[in-house]
Formats: C-alpha cells, structure tokens, sequence
C-alpha cells in the first residue's frame, strides 16, 4: 500500500477521491486543503483530508479495513498538521470508529443522531467547560444568545435587548471563526460597543466549541443552499450538553425567519434538538419578530448587500453608530 | 564460523523498507537467507532520515546478529547515499547493496568511501558490495562491473527499473529480461561470484511466482529478492535439490574422503574423474539440501 | 548542550511503532509525556530511555511527547533521536552519540 498527500488543487485526482468517498456514503467536504490517500494497485483503498485544525473525509475501503491501516493513515495525516503547526485538532468520523480512533489519541465529544462523532486529540474541551463555569450568573432564567454578527446591525441589538429584559443574566457567544466579510476582531468590538448599555449581560468570545470549524463546518461554507442537519445537531448537542450546564442556560434566543427557509429549518430543529429529553434539563428556543426598516427586516446580509452598491445613507438607518463608522472607513478607503 | 562469507546461500534475500518499522522489527523471524533493509525506493524523501536510524539500530539489535544483513543504500550522487553508508558501516552491516550500477566508476565511488568509513571507525571487518544492475548500460557493462571490485560478492537484476530503461514492461513470459538475466549470469559466473534475479511484485500471484523461480533457478541464478515474507518458503522449497542431486553429492563427498584417506591425488567416480569444482559444487549441494530442511543437521 | 528550536516529529501510530513529537521548552530538563499501551509494566523503563537518549544528544530543555504502540527499545530510540535532529536540523549527526 502507498500512502500519498493530495493537495485539493489536485483536482484529477480530488475527483478519483471523491467517487471513493461516495462509495463510502460520504460527501466530500469543499474545504479541505490537503487529503492523504492510500492506493493499492491503482486503486485508492483509503482517504483522509484536513482542514484548518479538523480531519475528516476519512474512509477505508472495507477489504482492508482494520487497525493497521487507520493507523498508518492517521500518522500521514497528523504529519501534515503537525508540520503545520496544527497540534490542536479535531476529527469527524463514524461512531462505529470511535475505538479506532482513540488508539490514535483521541478523544470523544459528542455525536449527532449516530451518524457522526466529534473527537479531539487534547481535550481541551474540559479546561473550556471549567472557564465558562466561573462565568456561571443566578437567576431562573439564563438566556443564550449565538452570534455571528457580520456586522452588527440594529436587528441584533433588538434581539439582545429583548433577550436581557426577559432574563435575569444572557451569556452572548461571538462566532470566533474568521470567515466572515468582517474579521472576528471587528465583529467582536462592535458587539461590545453597541451593548455597552445592557447590565445583565456576559458576551462570550466563541470558542471551538459553537459554531465553529469544529463543530459546525457546514456553516462556513459559502453558498451551501441547506446547512447540513447532522451538523447543526451535532452544534447543538455540544451547547446542550456541554456549555449551556456550566452557564446554567435555559433559554436560547434566536430571531425569526420568515424569509429564509434554511434559517427558518434551522431553528424548528433547534427548538427541537434543545428541547429532546437527555440527561440535561431542556432549553426553551425563544424566537423573536425581527424589527424592520422600510417594511424590511434588518439583517446583516442586507448591510452587506449595501455596502456592495455604496448606499452608506441606507446603511446608516441599520446599524449602531459604532458600526456605521467603520462601514464608513472602509469604503472611503476602497473607493479611494 | 561467521555468518557471511562470500560463497554463502543465498535464495532468498527479503527486502525490508525502512521505514516500515513492523518489518524492520519482525523480518529476521522469517528466516530469509538474507535480509536486504531498504533505504531507496521503498521510502519515502520524507523519511529518508527516519528510516536510516532506524537501520542504524536494528543492524546492531540482537535479532540481527544470527543472520546475514544487506542494506540497499541511496546512490552516492544524491543528499542521502554518503549519510545512508555513513549510517550503515557504523551499524556493522554484512552488506551494501549498490542500486542502480551503471559503471565500474559506481563500484569504486562506492568502495572508496566504504574504506574511508570503515578506517574511520577502525573496524577490520570487510563490507561486501553487492551491485544491482538496473539499466540498459549497466547489463553491457556487467562483466567488467562484476570482476571491478575484491569486496564484489554478487550482481543482482533490478527489473522494474530496467524494463522502463528498456521502454518496455515486465510480462509473465519474461522475454524482456531475457538478454539481461542472461548477460548477468554469465558476467557473475567469470567472475566467480553470485547472480540474483529480480523481485516478483505481483504478491498474490503464486503460480506465476512459482514459475518465474523454476525458470531463473534452471538458468543458474543462486537466489531472488523478495518483497514479501509468504514468498520466502515458496522459493526455499523450489530451490531444495532433488533426492537424486543429494544422493550424488553424498556419493562425491564420500569418495573425495575417501580418497584423501587413502592418499589418492585423484579422485574418480563410476570412472569419471572428480575435480575440485565438482566437489565444491557437491558441497555446495549439501549445504542446499541442510537449509532446505530436506536433510537433518547431522549429514 | 545543544537547543532545540523548532518542534518537531517522528515515527507513526503503527503496531511496533511509536510516534514522537519534540518542542521545545522555557523550562530546565526533559519532560516526557508519555502514553503507551503497555505503560503500566515498561512506562518507567521507556521514560528513562527516552531521557537517556536526550541526555546523549547533550539535549536539555525539551518536552517529549510520545505515543507509544509497543515499540522496540531500539525504535524509540531511533524515533526519539531522529524527531531531536529534525528539530534541531542536523543533517549529518554525530554518530557517536546515537549508538
């Protein structure tokens, strides 16, 4: 058997991978920059990808399934991450793997509806819970809020708002990840300026471990027209099960959808995800109207669709003053 | 007696990657004639330095102290084949195997160095050299390649590099190596030491591995490389002489004993003279049929 | 005493093998993590190997992390000394201090 690594520009040879892969009953993922295969006479047998910190897209050939040859693929693949510096990782795999996987370090987090683990290699999952729980607030009602906010418009400081007069303390998480038109650093700086009022209060840099990367690839992907329901679960599960105990969380406020189907999907199955017995107490999914301008809601991605046309006087009646100056600098600075 | 001399048997030499670290642990239990660790082709760039020290250790490790070793090293005209000896020598190999031998010029590089490394590190152990011929120039220039060096213990086909130097591929029928097989021979045979025929990569396949032994041992080659260790029995068993061999060569021995005893200059057999190629070629047989298990260690 | 500068790793998570990954330390000595599956019988025996095969290479501030899969004293050597001059990007090592 030869192992080899095949940069995702390789696109002959991603596409050989990709009928692997649906052999296998796997989608390939659009964001992996490099996969490691393993071919015996010709044929691939094997297949793992990375992308960022995560593995995944990994699959072997059932003729030569067995420990010795996840093992001799996982080592191609955690040389390529770790020759990138990448020590922190994560891995999606099949449950059914999850013994296999072990044996190469790693660790489970969670699943979602037995068809997907999430496991990592240094758990730092633990050390994260521990400073969420010195953050932990009183109060029967601890509200949630998730956020990526690209940017901060008048739509979501309605949606905090409301959430803080109906609970006694909200814990606010910016989406870390930089994937979005505005970096994490300006997201998260317009957050806490346009906020600063709100007593009741904790905003959350994210982490891993909501929606990010990790947790919940699909979310990144640009244009991808259903966000996968697997992966929302498994999101989902992470908060419920993992970070909403430590807070004390027990309500999560979203903002209605009636335009976009997908976002409208995605919170019927959160309501019902969060709600689903287990061993955690339920959390209530609380959706609010969103507030208008011009018979519009106000939404990030209609800033942005401005911001393309230059219509900065539109935009002004959207945003906090905070965001509308940075908006401003930043097509004074393009036009120029 | 030492483990290694240069009239050893040598059926099987087994070929180990490197960097395979299971086979460099466990190739010694399959009890190949040889076991040839590989540091060319079957690894990785990646992994050129890993598999070296790996080598290095398992050269000096107990398990290979019993059996006879060769290490097919990178050649010297790249970054890695001075490191690859340096490594090698050190680590007390029995043997370097020189890949890719197109010229005299090749030997000696290599034999140069080899003195170097060996007076460096003072040892008066003679490392052997074993050439592979892998290309069209290398098969024309086999009879001076095999005569160019005393360290010369044998010259060894290597066909997958050949047969694309030839612009051509390996087939069952084996036409394609026809020439260079026989070439070989002939060139290791005026020079007194061993011929090797290729690895058969098709692992799975038997009956044409069995087929392609028979030919190679009918032409006269002493051995093969292998790649995998099921082949090794196969091949042990094919090479096993015949009861009728064995029983001449009882007789030949016998009767040079004998006539030794009795202070005979010459020795004759149903009245045909036994010279001294024939006895060796009848001890030779002995020594065959004792590691062929087909005779018990007392003959 | 020689520095190791960069991280660095060496070996695979197969049968026999053991996978080692060297960074470097602020810290004075050699910290070896260890996780094996035969840890509980030989865990002491394989730090202090590992410790000594550092110790050899004049290697002082280094943290060794190593996931061993019932490897061969000579192989966690060999992975332990090759991931040290990886680190340190010797190409040509000192022979001596590796047998």
């Amino acid at each position: 058997m030869v192992f080899s690594e095949v940069p995702s520009s390789n696109t002959i040879r991603v596409q050989k991978i990709k009928e692997f892969l649906e052999k296998e009953d796997l989608e390939i993922s659009e964001d992996i920059e490099t996969f490691v295969i393993a071919k015996e006479d010709d044929a691939i047998v094997a297949c793992g990808g990375l992308s960022g910190k995560v593995l995944k897209n990994i699959a072997i050939d059932e003729s030569i399934r067995g420990e010795g040859v996840a093992l001799s693929l996982m080592s191609e693949l955690l040389k390529i991450a770790y020759s990138l510096g990448r020590d922190e990782l994560f891995l999606f795999t099949k449950p059914m793997y999850e013994d296999v996987f072990e044996s190469c370090g790693f660790k489970y987090i969670e699943q979602a509806n037995q068809q997907v683990i999430l496991m990592e290699n240094r758990y730092n999952i633990d050390a994260y819970k521990k400073r969420l729980r010195k953050l932990r607030q009183s109060g029967d009602v601890i509200g949630s809020i998730v956020m990526n906010a690209n940017p901060f418009t008048l739509g979501h400081r309605h949606l905090v708002e409301q959430a803080c007069l109906r609970s006694h303390w909200v814990h606010l998480f910016v989406v870390k990840e930089d994937a979005s038109f505005f970096s994490f650093e300006d997201r998260y700086r317009l957050i806490c300026e346009g906020l600063a009022d709100l007593k009741n209060l904790t905003i959350h840099e994210g982490s891993d471990y909501i929606i990010s990367k990790a947790t919940f690839p699909t979310y990144f992907i640009k244009d991808k027209r259903c966000i996968d329901s697997l992966y929302t679960e498994l999101d989902l599960n992470i908060f419920r099960n993992h970070l909403a105990p430590e807070l004390g969380v027990t309500h999560r406020f979203v903002g209605e959808e009636p335009l976009c189907v997908v976002t409208n999907e995605y919170n019927m199955q959160m309501k019902k995800i969060l709600a689903k017995p287990s061993a955690f107490p339920p959390i209530e999914v609380i959706e609010l109207p969103r507030i208008e301008y011009n018979h519009e809601p106000i939404s990030a991605s209609r800033v942005r669709k401005l911001m393309k046309e230059g219509r900065l006087e539109e935009i002004s009646h959207l945003v906090p003053s905070s965001t509308y100056r940075l908006i401003e600098t930043m097509l004074s600075t393009t036009s120029h | 007696m030492s483990k290694t001399t240069k009239t050893k048997l040598r059926r099987s030499m087994l070929f180990v990657p490197g960097s395979n670290t299971g086979m460099v642990c466990n190739a010694f239990i399959y009890k190949p004639d040889t076991v040839m660790f590989d540091l060319e082709d079957s690894v990785a760039l990646s992994e050129k330095d890993s598999a070296r020290l790996m080598v290095f250790h398992a050269l000096q490790h107990f398990t290979y102290q019993d059996i006879e070793t060769a290490v097919r090293v990178n050649p010297l005209d790249t970054p890695f084949g001075i490191l690859d000896l340096e490594a090698v020598i050190r680590g007390g190999v029995d043997i370097v195997r020189l890949p890719k031998t197109d010229t005299v010029q090749d030997v000696l590089d290599m034999e140069r160095e080899i003195e170097r490394i060996e007076k460096e590190i003072g040892t008066t152990k003679k490392t052997m050299l074993l050439a592979a011929i892998e290309s069209a120039l290398g098969v024309v220039n086999a009879v001076e390649i095999a005569r160019s060096s005393s360290r010369m213990m044998g010259i060894a086909l290597g066909a997958e590099d050949f047969v694309r130097d030839l612009h051509t591929q390996r087939t069952k029928e084996g036409g394609e190596l026809m020439a260079a097989r026989n070439q070989i021979l002939l060139a290791a045979r005026a020079a007194k030491i061993g011929a090797f025929d290729s690895i058969f990569s098709d692992i799975k396949d038997k009956e044409g591995f069995m087929h392609e032994v028979a030919y190679v041992k009918s032409l006269g080659f002493d051995g093969k490389s292998l790649i995998n260790p099921n082949q090794i029995p196969w091949l042990h068993k094919e090479f096993a002489p015949s009861t009728k061999n064995i029983s001449w060569a009882i007789e030949v021995i016998e009767a040079a004993k004998d006539a030794e005893l009795r202070g005979l200059g010459v020795v004759s057999l149903d009245g045909k003279m036994v010279d001294a190629p024939i006895i060796a070629r009848a001890e030779w047989i002995m020594d065959l049929a004792r590691a062929s298990g087909v005779l018990g260690e007392q003959l | 005493m020689s520095k190791i500068l960069e991280p660095a790793h060496a070996g695979t998570l197969e049968s026999s093998d053991v996978f080692v990954r060297v960074v470097p330390s602020e810290q004075n000595g050699i910290e070896i993590e260890l996780e094996s599956s035969v840890s509980e019988i030989y865990g002491e025996a394989i730090e202090l190997l590992i410790k000594e095969t550092a110790e050899a290479m004049n290697i002082r501030n280094i943290r060794i992390l190593v996931q061993d899969k019932g490897a061969l004293d000579y192989v966690i050597k060999a992975r332990v000394q090759t991931a040290i001059l990886r680190a340190q990007g010797t190409v040509s090592p000192d022979w001596s201090v590796l047998s």
